[in-house]
């Protein structure tokens, strides 16, 4: 992959030399992570836990969503790609859309961007420390792909499903959410303080950068309703007791009528 | 080759049961999409034509466009192509389209498109996973309905998929997206020749009959999925362009002039999610979201809570409801607007419709017309087609239950005489003169039913006439100028809308006339109307078939979205096209490519037979007055005015003036209607003209 415009960084944690090869070669307790990460699914893994003391800065800078307004167009998922790697793919997105045509609303859409976790298994876990929280940047969670030697640790240990680091099969690198920061194929400045590429082109504006963190605790604490009046005037209500606007040229004022008990 | 393209074409031959690879460059010139697939189509089977639809030397053709699997605004669909068994008199070579997942999916694979042709001895599907293309047993598949055959073949092509989650495809590769499937269903395998392709619930190749052209091919189903990628030429350019394209977009949050513009009317045809979906526009609504094709900030289609009538649109989730009637002032509606089918069960009836692969558009003729040959005493218990269907409860769920599977399984005498269609169920008959001159059987335009009234709304039926099916192309006349009148508070005069209208339709554009529907000296006889027609035909052939676009989206001549409201029309389709690309066409370049397109469609057609003494409406057109529809704009003393042109009828001479006009605009033999060789050479299709020339068809 090209490189092009990299945002300054400064890592949290210190620099090893592991190489892909000696991870995946050697023996011990890398041998045991490989193994786990074979044979265990994501959702069971465990993120190792920060040592008695230790905080993580945390971001400055979250994307949520609605996964209610979703129309699964994957314009954000193209927009990743093609912003970070020059080339539109889905597999190659950081933000993954999945989408089941016969499924019922709201189950027929799962949104899964990178939550930028407060205590972040992916850098945590990294044996390369090419996982990082970029501190020069908002405190992104980052991953330096010159560092990174492909041996899925953090894909391993992301406890989200799908998991929101991603493996980069051109490259054979992870890869994750890093808010825009270095995107070399698009014009506009990203990060915490720039922009995003799945926020600017989503057509239903249902994705949003926000400066507070989540709830962490819930899974859903990032799936928020961003529909205002507006939405409703859709047809799309959630509630069946109203009336969707059917008439022609300019909406009609009346109140909704209630429904027979 | 450029950005946009994989590089190469899968070709699998399924009486010999083997695979191989078409190189895409070599038809680059012909753009994409249909454009590609009818060079195809002319290199692999052009000499030995005419033969029927049904014959094994059929194509089925599958492209993709440049802008396939990328996220140009309203370009996820995909162009079939072959023999379509559903025209008449003739199957022409001809064309329906679908949205969905499927083209991109099969770009994220590694291809550009898949050309089948042959028949195999016993049922299969094709497995495409990234670069491995298979011929699968179609086992346990055969006789399933479309939903049930895509949920089937998905679980086969990855059975260790979980809805979301990550799922390795092969080689270290993986993906969360579930396989695109296209098949067709019960009424496709017994060769019902309005069956058409389903791809998700709702997304459905509708036209032509395409459906049974896989079934007379032992094809059940093409699946994609793929972990690819597109490479864009300029993605700094394209990512722009997209930014830019919003200001066209509806604004779900803070649309323009929300006061005037947030009506369902207006929603529907400016873009508004959802719209689409009219069974579910009244109450009680069932809970629902937006839900687009690949790349469409649209997102015209629904995905409801109660799981029923997904991703339908239009015709496809209202069949039911109106079972063919009201469209073009006819056919008549035979009593089919049930007052009280509830939307639930109008939704699970079109749902029906679809599994069991039944082109929704067709099906609307073949249905009005056996209500109306019942009413005659055609049809029915007893009588000359024996038929026990309960019409004295037309309308019902109960009665489209019976009528979908007899025709779909042609059950008797009755299945085997309606799955051959309106237009041949009429030839039988010894009637199809009679009552497709009289009206009473719209089938206008090869055994297609009239879509809007040939009188007034004529590049529509010029259009549709001059080709060799419905047109489609909704956002030319249609939605922008068919409602803006109707609404009853248009946002534009007819002077504004026919002056936006004109100076976006390059190349045409110093007309002022392009979009006068009257009857004076600029209006439907005119030099001014042969441009409209010629454009819209190249606009339909490049930019809508070979460019991949949603004629719901495209072309957007004008819009309520922006402040002036001019549309994205002209300036969007080269500006994401030469992105993508990496190519420096202009519009006018693109049109004269979409003009290419036509003109050896047209050679294929006349190939098959096709001469200007065919193109002719029947004789209600000319007879019978309309009986006026939507208000269009049109130049009445002088003045520029909406108007239904209700009470006109066509002039026959001056219809036929008018084709010896297009036909000479366009570098055709006026006589015959067929290309000459000095317009074929023009244009590099030499050899067309020399196949012509060995037919005795040169222009």
């Amino acid at each position: 992959m090209p490189g092009g415009k990299k945002a300054e960084s400064e890592e949290v944690a210190a620099t090893k030399t592991l190489t892909r090869r000696d991870f995946l070669v050697t023996g011990g307790t890398i041998v045991a992570v490989d193994a786990l990460i074979a044979t265990t699914p994501a959702k069971a893994a465990v993120p190792a836990p920060a040592a008695k003391g230790d905080a993580y800065p945390q971001s400055k800078g979250y994307l949520v969503y609605d996964s209610k307004k979703c129309a699964s167009c994957t314009t954000c998922m193209l927009s990743c790609s093609l912003t970070h790697y020059g080339v539109q793919s889905l597999s190659l997105s950081r933000i993954q859309i999945m989408q089941d045509s016969f499924g019922k609303f709201p189950y027929d859409i799962k949104m899964a961007p990178c939550r930028q976790c407060e205590t972040p298994p992916c850098v945590i876990n990294c044996p390369t420390n090419a996982a990082f929280i970029d501190t020069k940047n908002g405190n992104v969670r980052r991953i330096d792909a010159k560092k990174c030697i492909g041996c899925k640790t953090c894909i391993a240990m992301c406890p989200q499903q799908p998991h929101r680091t991603v493996w980069n099969h051109v490259d054979s690198k992870a890869s994750k959410c890093d808010l825009c920061l270095e995107t070399p194929y698009w014009n506009e400045k990203g990060g915490p303080s720039g922009k995003q590429a799945c926020v600017e082109s989503c057509p239903m504006k249902a994705i949003r950068f926000v400066a507070q963190m989540p709830d962490q605790t819930q899974t859903d604490g990032y799936d928020v309703n961003m529909r205002n009046e507006h939405w409703t005037k859709l047809g799309l209500v959630d509630d069946s007791r109203l009336v969707p606007p059917v008439a022609m040229g300019a909406p009609k004022s009346k109140p909704a009528p209630k429904p027979k008990e | 080759m450029t950005g946009g393209y994989t590089g190469k074409i899968a070709r699998v031959n399924l009486t010999t049961k083997t695979v191989s690879t078409i190189e895409t460059a070599k038809y680059e010139e012909f753009g994409g999409g249909h454009g590609i697939g009818s060079a195809i189509f002319f290199d692999l089977v052009g000499d030995q034509l005419p033969f029927e639809a049904f014959d094994p030397r059929n194509l089925i053709i599958m492209m993709t466009s440049p802008f396939s699997g990328t996220f140009m605004p309203g370009s996820g669909r995909c162009e079939v192509q072959g023999l379509g068994p559903g025209l008449y008199p003739v199957e022409w070579f001809g064309h329906s389209n679908f949205g969905g997942r499927f083209t991109a999916q099969l770009k994220f694979a590694g291809w550009d498109g898949i050309v089948v042709e042959g028949a195999s001895d016993k049922p299969v599907w094709i497995n495409i996973m990234n670069d491995q293309v298979k011929i699968e047993d179609a086992n346990g598949i055969w006789g399933m309905d479309t939903y049930d055959t895509q949920q089937e073949i998905s679980r086969r092509v990855m059975p260790k998929l979980k809805f979301g989650e990550w799922a390795e495809l092969a080689g270290d590769c993986y993906t969360t997206q579930i396989p695109a499937v296209v098949c067709c269903g019960p009424a496709g395998e017994r060769k019902v020749r309005i069956a058409g392709l389903l791809h998700g619930p709702g997304s459905q190749a509708a036209l032509c009959g395409y459906g049974a052209v896989f079934g007379s091919k032992n094809l059940k189903a093409i699946s994609a999925i793929g972990s690819g990628g597109v490479p864009i030429a300029d993605p700094k350019a394209f990512m722009d362009a997209r930014l830019w394209f919003r200001q066209f977009q509806w604004d779900v949050d803070n649309p323009r002039e929300p006061e005037k513009f947030e009506g369902r009317g207006y929603m529907l045809i400016n873009g508004a999610p959802s719209g689409g979906n009219v069974s579910n526009g009244s109450f009680p609504v069932q809970p629902a979201r937006a839900a687009a094709c690949a790349s469409c900030p649209r997102g015209c289609r629904m995905r409801l809570a109660s799981g029923d009538s997904n991703e339908s649109v239009c015709a496809g989730s209202m069949f039911v409801r109106i079972g063919g009637g009201g469209f073009g002032g006819g056919p008549p509606a035979a009593s089919t607007m049930p007052a009280g089918l509830s939307g639930k069960l109008t939704r699970q009836g079109n749902d029906l419709m679809h599994r069991y692969g039944l082109g929704h558009w067709q099906l609307m003729a073949t249905q009005s017309y056996i209500q109306f040959l019942n009413r005659q005493g055609i049809i029915g218990k007893g009588k000359e087609i024996d038929c026990d269907l309960p019409f004295d409860q037309s309308g019902t769920f109960a009665y489209y239950e019976a009528l979908f599977r007899k025709l779909s399984l042609r059950e008797g005498k009755f299945g085997d005489f309606a799955a051959e269609a309106a237009a041949r169920m009429a030839e039988k008959l010894g009637r199809f003169k009679e009552d497709v001159n009289s009206g009473n059987l719209r089938l206008t335009y090869w055994g297609t039913q009239e879509h809007y009234s040939s009188q007034v709304e004529v590049e529509w039926g010029f259009g549709a006439l001059l080709g060799e099916r419905d047109l489609m192309l909704h956002m030319m006349a249609n939605y922008p100028l068919h409602w803006m009148a109707q609404s009853g508070n248009p946002y534009l005069t007819a002077e504004e809308a026919s002056k936006l209208y004109a100076e976006a339709m390059v190349p045409y554009n110093d007309d002022r006339y392009l979009v006068d529907y009257g009857v004076g000296p600029t209006g439907v006889y005119s030099d001014s109307k042969v441009k409209q027609v010629a454009w819209v035909k190249h606009y339909e052939k490049f930019w809508v078939g070979a460019g991949g676009f949603c004629g719901w989206r495209w072309p957007m001549c004008i819009t309520n979205n922006t402040a002036d409201r001019r549309g994205a029309t002209p300036q969007a389709e080269p500006k994401f096209w030469n992105a993508v690309t990496g190519k420096k066409n202009t519009f006018a370049d693109c049109m004269e490519l979409g003009h290419k397109i036509y003109t050896l469609d047209r050679s294929i057609w006349i190939l098959q037979g096709r001469h200007r003494d065919m193109e002719v409406f029947p004789d209600y057109v000319y007879d019978k007055p309309s009986g006026g529809g939507s208000e269009l704009p049109m130049v009445i003393d002088g003045q520029w005015k909406y108007d239904p042109g209700k009470g006109r009828t066509l002039d026959r001479a001056k219809v036929e003036d008018f084709k010896t006009r297009f036909y000479k605009f366009e570098g055709y033999n006026s006589d015959s209607g067929y290309p000459t060789r000095a317009t074929l050479e023009k244009m590099n299709l030499k050899k067309v003209a020399d196949l012509l020339q060995s037919k005795s068809k040169l222009g």
